[in-house]
């Protein structure tokens, strides 16, 4: 009984983990990019579906639709106001970007966090359920929503997975993410596919915090939480490994439910912090890192 | 772009680092005469429980200068954000005494900011009021060490009683109508809930509640799943809370995953107008305590403030609204009664103290109380009332005295009664 | 070089006699943010000469507040609490660095933000010794007079400016600047460079815990929001960024603005951190050196 509800406790929660997280490894993956604004994107998504579903009672659905088009707006301002005015810049140097990158995000996800602060309060903000209603599984109560919520993150991992693997465009993400000179050489436009990327990766950020707000709800404080958690599990599944990310995000996911049930809720993060250090001091490059 | 010369190059930006430096001071206010009654109010504007007290306090200052001001002196509420941050808040205090004279400072409902301005209120001699911190730690400083600490004035109920509230309310109603008799309490872990559960754990049993689990969670805490399993699988007729850093997730999780067991105890978010619409109406059935309430006659004062404070703001004063408009009433009595605004002889008046707010009649504990400068608690004075969430609205369920309706639960809710039936 | 010196001179003299003509709240307003140009001076040294992004420099101010304010509650007078305060930051110091510098760029920051999260979550699990979320408060206080606080602050930034920045221009300071932008030619010329980033973080850690040790005795309170939280490190990058990297004393001109127009945006309330980071962002973008740095580059080269 207890074993099956941490079994589909942490099912749900590493699968929304996960979803956040693919997204930001795809967008360092592919354009070296290191996106400290992840939670803040995540947050106007999740502030701009809980505004249209709420307050403009327009329901859950236009609600989640609104968030997904804010979210990918997000990420495109993103990327033309701070992270591609950076990397142009001649007055940077070409080996300190990626230290720029890092502080101009992060100032960006403080700009967002404050003005959602300012304009709609701190108070944590929910979104309906996209279907309420409760499901018994073998004695454990589950709510629909959060079988919803890991049917969605993983529907949406399968799909970029199809994107990247089995589509032309998918494929010349890779080939970027390997050799962006050759791909240069071969007639692809690299700024087409910087695009490309960010769609995506406004998409994927979105839905993750849509689909957050809708099961644990978030709030404007919440966001650096939100980085700092999709950073680790990064980290810890490597680098631009996109499926290093999905075994971390369970790793963490589980690690985090097993606390909570098995020792203290007291301590919950603990471990998987703890982990996460451990592993970098062994391996570096993450799990399945590249070097 | 063509490179400037370099001397002009410097020259230009020195003089930007220049006018920048000045610049960020050139807006300090310039000192007025003293005429007016200066009362300083720091807390955190972009959270609704503390604009409250910067709200609330310029309303009840605009009811006493409406009446002619305190002797023909008129109050001035002048207000500074903290950001929610002890530092902004301790400069704000220097700045309130040694630049804008304040005479006395009204300030947050966060435990950390009110015990870091103590201190600050002790050193600069200058009366403070905190309207919404609950930590205990503020009166036993004043009680160990009088006559340092002694310009401190604690306006909220401390922890212990908090919870002496709850226990109360728990024998009248859950144990004594609902024949519950056991629960598990849940609080975050932070300081002011130690002293909290400590109190619960003790009186709980004594109201004809056995606690079969006692839950401290990481304030942290984003998901709520395996808290409300473990809670659960202990079958307690009621949870008893303590939670104030969290509160809209914790109960939406308790609604959606129809966890069937009554929430009840001190939840600061759910005192909130806005709670109903943050939850997206998952408050229903929530049981707590609160101070005071919009349409709850806890005192003759209680209602009409509450309707002034809508009408001029459009919402409902969040808990610490209440209790900022009474200590600029207690201030303001002071002043006339002292004939001064000497912090010593106000600090003198401030004892005696004996008014009836907007959250029950006002005095505070001597130096020989245990409690020293924190409200007098219990029937006649302040008390605490308990309301429940239904329907969108608080409704008063304790003291009998002034309930306005009756316990109601959704429908996933299982009662003892049901229990035992099955 | 002269001019530029009887200039430094000429500015400090004015900021010593600065409490004679200002009030107590702007010396006030001063005194913080001194603190917080030496926190930055700190940071950029590793930053900006190491070339590493320490996303933990409240780690290293958090553990030298905590260890000094938790002494002084146990009855150590203030100097001694600060020293030790000092010495708990650089011992906490090593134990990071040793594995995190084998890390490089974004590894070595996530495990100095890691480490303050555990920082943070340790003090609220304690909270009966630390105070939890509602923090420590000291029995001692550096002083209740405005002026000795804006003083003492000063000394303490003059003091550690001027150590670190002598530092940085010294033989060591230089092979730090080449292994930051270079490690591997660095370590070709035969450097060596994690011996060099050890002790750079280790002096990083010894100011960064004296400046936040002092800190909390002027504040009279230790907690996590001002010494610990990630906003607080925040803060520390902005001040860097704005008053220029790898200049170390552009962190004192980064500090005192970012403090100063805290105050003067006040009444735009949370807005305010809003406005800050804006201008933060801009000049990242405009003037990736900063206000100090393309001022002292450009004199350098005339």
């Amino acid at each position: 009984m207890l074993a099956l509800q941490i079994l589909i406790d942490g099912f749900a929660i590493s699968a929304l983990y996960a979803l956040g997280a693919v997204g930001f490894t795809l967008i360092f993956g592919v354009s070296g990019v290191l996106n400290l604004a992840h939670g803040g994107l995540m947050l106007i998504a999740a502030v701009a579906a809980w505004y249209t579903a709420g307050e403009l009672h327009a329901g859950q659905y236009i609600g989640a639709i609104t968030g997904l088009a804010f979210g990918v707006l997000a990420a495109f301002l993103t990327y033309f106001v701070v992270v591609r005015p950076i990397q142009r810049s001649r007055a940077i140097p070409r080996d300190e970007t990626e230290i720029f990158v890092l502080t101009g995000t992060l100032l960006w996800g403080i700009m967002i966090q404050e003005a959602v602060a300012y304009f709609f309060s701190d108070n944590p903000l929910t979104v309906p359920a996209l279907i309420s209603g409760v499901a018994n599984i073998d004695g454990v109560r589950v709510p629909f929503n959060e079988i919803l919520v890991a049917v969605i993150s993983w529907l949406s991992i399968g799909l970029l997975w199809i994107l990247v693997n089995r589509t032309r465009a998918g494929k010349a993400l890779l080939a970027c993410a390997i050799n962006p000179r050759g791909l240069t050489l071969l007639g692809f436009e690299l700024g087409r596919i910087y695009l490309l990327v960010w769609l995506i990766y406004g998409l994927l950020v979105a839905a993750a915090g849509v689909l957050l707000a809708t099961f644990l709800g978030t709030s404007s404080g919440n966001t650096g939480a939100l980085t700092a958690s999709a950073f680790s599990i990064v980290v810890l599944g490597g680098l631009g490994s996109v499926s290093g990310s999905l075994i971390a995000a369970y790793v963490v996911g589980y690690m985090e439910t097993l606390t909570a049930y098995l020792v203290s809720p007291q301590i919950r993060t603990i471990p998987s912090l703890l982990l996460l250090v451990l592993v970098l001091y062994v391996r570096p490059q993450g799990l399945l890192g590249r070097r | 772009m063509s490179k400037p010369n370099p001397s002009q190059q410097n020259a230009r930006y020195a003089a930007l680092a220049a006018v920048l430096g000045l610049a960020a001071f050139a807006a300090a206010p310039l000192a007025q005469a003293a005429e007016p009654i200066r009362i300083a109010v720091i807390a955190e504007n972009s959270a609704i429980g503390g604009i409250a007290i910067t709200n609330a306090a310029k309303l009840a200052a605009d009811e006493i200068n409406a009446k002619g001001g305190v002797d023909g002196r008129m109050i001035e509420i002048i207000d500074y954000d903290d950001h929610n941050s002890a530092t902004d808040a301790v400069r704000a205090f220097q700045r309130a005494a040694s630049q804008d004279h304040a005479i006395a400072v009204i300030s947050s409902y966060m435990s950390e900011v009110a015990l870091a301005l103590e201190p600050w209120a002790a050193r600069l001699h200058m009366p403070f009021i905190t309207p919404g911190a609950a930590s205990n730690e503020i009166t036993r400083r004043i009680h160990e060490d009088y006559e340092h600490n002694k310009y401190t004035f604690h306006g909220y109920l401390t922890s212990t009683e908090l919870a002496q509230t709850v226990c109360n309310f728990s024998h009248d109603v859950l144990v004594t109508k609902l024949h519950m008799k056991s629960t598990v309490v849940m609080s975050e872990d932070a300081a002011w809930t130690k002293p909290l559960d400590n109190e619960y754990l003790a009186c709980l049993p004594k109201a004809g509640l056995t606690v079969l689990d006692h839950i401290r969670f990481s304030p942290d805490t984003t998901d709520f799943t395996p808290l409300f399993n473990q809670i659960e699988a202990k079958h307690p007729d009621v949870i008893t809370a303590g939670i104030s850093h969290v509160g809209v997730q914790p109960t939406v999780q308790w609604a959606s995953q129809q966890v069937p067991i009554p929430m009840s105890g001190i939840s600061s978010q759910a005192t909130t107008d806005t709670f109903w619409r943050d939850t997206n109406g998952a408050a229903q059935g929530v049981i707590l305590e609160e101070n005071a309430a919009p349409n709850i006659a806890v005192t003759a004062k209680t209602i009409p403030f509450a309707q002034a404070y809508i009408k001029r703001y459009g919402v409902t004063p969040g808990y610490a609204g209440y209790s900022a408009a009474d200590d600029v009433n207690i201030i303001a009595e002071a002043v006339k009664r002292a004939k001064s605004t000497d912090p010593d002889k106000l600090v003198a008046a401030l004892e005696q103290t004996d008014y009836i707010g907007t959250m029950g009649r006002i005095q505070f504990y001597g130096r020989n109380e245990p409690f020293t400068h924190g409200l007098r608690y219990g029937p006649g004075y302040v008390t605490g009332v308990v309301v429940q969430w239904q329907d969108g609205k608080q409704v008063a369920i304790w003291p009998a005295d002034i309930a306005t309706g009756e316990l109601k639960f959704p429908s996933f809710i299982k009662l003892p009664e049901q229990h035992a039936g099955k | 070089m002269s001019r530029r010196t009887l200039a430094a001179l000429v500015l400090l003299l004015l900021l010593i006699a600065f409490p004679f003509v200002a009030s107590g709240y702007l010396l006030g307003v001063f005194t913080i943010a001194f603190y917080f140009g030496v926190f930055a001076m700190a940071w950029d040294l590793l930053f900006g000469f190491a070339g590493e992004v320490n996303f933990g420099p409240t780690f290293l101010i958090g553990l030298g507040a905590y260890a000094a304010g938790l002494l002084n509650v146990r009855g150590w007078p203030i100097l001694p609490a600060v020293l030790a305060g000092a010495v708990a930051a650089v011992i906490g110091g090593l134990l990071l660095a040793l594995p995190a510098l084998r890390l490089r760029g974004p590894y070595f920051g996530l495990v100095t933000l890691v480490a303050v999260l555990l920082l943070q979550q340790v003090i609220v699990i304690f909270a009966g010794v630390t105070g939890g979320e509602i923090g420590l408060s000291l029995p001692d206080v550096l002083s209740v007079d405005a002026r000795k606080n804006y003083w003492y602050a000063l000394a303490f930034m003059g003091v550690s400016g001027a150590l670190l920045y002598a530092l940085s221009r010294s033989p060591a300071g230089l092979i730090l600047q080449a292994a930051g932008q270079d490690p591997v030619e660095a370590q070709a010329l035969g450097f060596n460079v994690a011996k060099h980033k050890l002790a750079a973080f280790s002096i990083s850690a010894l100011f960064s815990g004296l400046a936040g040790a002092l800190m909390v005795f002027y504040l009279g309170t230790a907690s996590v929001d001002t010494v610990v939280d990630i906003s607080v490190t925040v803060q520390v990058i902005i001040a860097v960024v704005l008053g220029g990297r790898r200049t170390i004393l552009g962190g004192i001109l980064g500090a005192v603005f970012l403090i100063g127009v805290g105050e003067v945006l006040r009444p735009l309330g949370q807005l305010s951190t809003f406005v800050v980071a804006a201008i933060a962002l801009a000049v990242i973008l405009l003037f990736p050196d900063g206000l100090i740095g393309a001022f002292g580059r450009h004199g350098r080269e005339a």
